[in-house]
């Protein structure tokens, strides 16, 4: 009986608790605009049946009292002859005005970062770092021509280095076909296309090894032509992209964009299916065909051919995020013919937690790349790609709907003789 | 004390069959309209399917039949129509909202998230004005005129309409 009026007390308590505080809760701003908002709305509404009690008064027609049902639902037959006519009190500009496109209409967002590293990596420093401060340009030059740019500027030891990151024409025919000419992040990696630049928008401090910036394993920028679009297939929601462009160049983390290191043009393909009933979930895969002229030559000045193929699996959602991709990078050496596979994958999992307004989202991610011994040009001093094998494991916490803070602990292991390093990383990230 | 103890366990009784009469009649009386769906009188589609709303609204559909862009008409924070919009279209937060656009915008896929509108009254303004313009109201706001778009093959009000 103890017991049972324990929990009579406890659960009244609670409920007394729970009612009290729902009538002490402040009127937010936001109630305000969502009252201010309510307000406009019965104003206008007001106005409307004033305007229309006016207009039947004026014919001479007997007032009729305005059924919500009937003026909210035109009937199918009715809805044709209505939508020929429109009233002049409906020809207000005010919202047509607003909402009208106008050309061009530039539109300037930046990302910016701030870190902190500590690693026990022999001959490192732990410190603060700038991270890049990038710009991200959006302007509609048509109804159907838009141009996208994107510059960064990263920390230099003696000054700003400042890189055209992307720079994009685009003209859409419909959804089932774009074309555009300039410079992407090449489309044969998730991670490359949808966060890039923008570290506020990855859960992540880092990116993942297989594309990290300045990375040799897969080419992160690509410069030429795409053709991209949907592809009619229902409620599979399949896209493609196509490019056609200079390849990497001579120096094989850059892009082509000074011209072509050889004649040979470097081709993307990229399929992916993003269902209508999952959103948030996506997969797909990508080739990527492309001949290098590495710089400086190589003894023998040999040429290689290179295959990327690439698949994604994507739970974009925040409850779970999963993020998978995997790639293999064929190269052929065209003068002795010896061929090398290299294969990187990783795989993330996050999860944003309900309580404190959702504002914690812990996350892990594990991740592998190996380059065989005979590989001929990764394992060229001035093309290196480690192996890599370590988990990373961290949180992000949103302090506000734009910027967050991300506390991160990476162990990773190189070569079989190279030593274990553990790290801690802090970053704030920020869009503007 | 056993007499405390049953006049304790009857009181929370009354007080959680109070706490559910009060619920249920807080929400009979705070029933709320459909969300309208309507475009400009001269755009040719009678009716979406709630996925193709959702893919016209999440910015992956981008034209109409016949190569018409499509330009989207949203409601400010704190409105009724964004609250119904974001749940049922969205199915994200507010701030999923606005990170979903800004990575949008980022990835070269559109080049601004949807113009919001400040009333019901502005929003049926736009999509009269514009060819290719989608809003939402309250079907509250329905006036002669206005082009419905049937959801799933119903309007407002009726039974298995999806947006509410």
């Amino acid at each position: 009986m103890k017991t049972s009026r324990r929990i009579s007390t406890v659960f009244i308590l609670v409920a007394a608790t729970a009612v009290a505080r729902a009538q002490t809760t402040e009127p937010n701003q936001s109630d305000v605009v969502k009252a201010l908002l309510m307000r406009i709305d019965k104003l206008e509404q007001r106005v409307a049946e004033l305007e229309a009690s006016k207009t039947t008064a004026s014919t001479g027609a007997p007032a009729q009292h305005h059924e919500p049902q009937e003026a909210q639902i035109p009937s199918t037959e009715g809805r044709q002859s209505m939508a020929a006519q429109i009233h002049e009190h409906d020809e207000h500009p005010q919202g047509g005005a607003v909402a009208e496109n106008h050309f061009p209409s530039l539109q300037i967002r930046g990302f910016g970062d701030v870190d902190f590293a500590a690693t026990d990596e022999r001959g490192s420093h732990s410190g603060f770092n700038m991270g890049q401060v990038v710009l991200h340009l959006a302007s509609p030059l048509s109804k159907k021509v838009a141009y996208f740019g994107e510059v960064s500027f990263t920390a230099q030891p003696t000054a700003y280095a400042v890189d055209v990151e992307r720079s994009i024409i685009r003209y859409d025919h419909n959804d089932y076909f774009k074309l555009s000419f300039g410079r992407y992040h090449t489309p044969i990696n998730y991670w490359n296309t949808a966060f890039h630049h923008g570290l506020w928008l990855q859960t992540t401090i880092s990116r993942p090894e297989m594309i990290r910036f300045g990375g040799r394993f897969q080419p992160v920028h690509f410069f030429g032509m795409l053709a991209e679009g949907n592809i009619p297939s229902g409620s599979l929601g399949l896209g493609y992209e196509v490019g056609l462009g200079n390849g990497r160049a001579g120096v094989i983390s850059r892009a082509g964009d000074f011209g072509d290191v050889n004649n040979n043009r470097a081709w993307v393909a990229r399929l992916f299916a993003r269902p209508t009933g999952l959103q948030g979930f996506q997969f797909g895969g990508a080739i990527y065909k492309d001949k290098i002229s590495p710089t400086p030559a190589l003894p023998g000045d040999p040429t290689f051919g290179e295959w990327i193929s690439s698949a994604q699996l994507v739970w974009a959602k925040e409850t779970p995020e999963f993020i998978s991709e995997f790639a293999n990078v064929h190269h052929r050496n065209n003068l002795t013919g010896h061929i090398s596979d290299s294969q990187a994958f990783y795989a993330q999992l996050a999860y944003r937690l309900p309580w404190q307004q959702k504002k914690w989202k812990p996350y892990s991610r594990f991740e592998y790349t190996h380059i065989p011994v005979t590989e001929p040009l990764f394992s060229l001093a001035d093309f290196r790609v480690q192996d890599l094998v370590g988990p990373t494991v961290g949180v992000r916490y949103d302090i506000t709907d734009f910027a967050a803070f991300k506390l991160e602990y990476r162990h990773t292991k190189r070569g079989p003789k190279d030593p274990e390093v553990n790290g801690v990383f802090v970053q704030t990230s920020f869009t503007f | 004390m056993r007499k405390a103890a049953k006049i304790g366990t009857w009181f929370t009784f009354a007080f959680v069959l109070g706490m559910v009469l009060v619920s249920r009649s807080s929400a009979q009386t705070n029933t709320t309209p459909d969300l309208a769906v309507i475009v400009n009188p001269k755009n040719a589609v009678d009716s979406l399917s709630l996925n193709d709303l959702v893919k016209i609204y999440r910015g992956e559909r981008q034209y109409w039949k016949g190569n018409l862009p499509i330009v989207l008409l949203f409601r400010p924070p704190g409105s009724y129509e964004r609250m119904i919009a974001l749940r049922v279209i969205f199915q994200m937060t507010e701030s999923q909202y606005k990170q979903y656009w800004v990575s949008k915008i980022m990835r070269a896929e559109a080049t601004a998230p949807p113009t919001e509108l400040f009333s019901g009254g502005m929003t049926k303004e736009g999509v009269m004005a514009i060819p290719g313009a989608i809003g939402c109201i309250s079907a509250t706001d329905l006036r002669p005129g206005m082009k419905v778009l049937h959801i799933d093959g119903h309007l407002p009000g009726e039974a298995n309409y999806p947006l509410h």
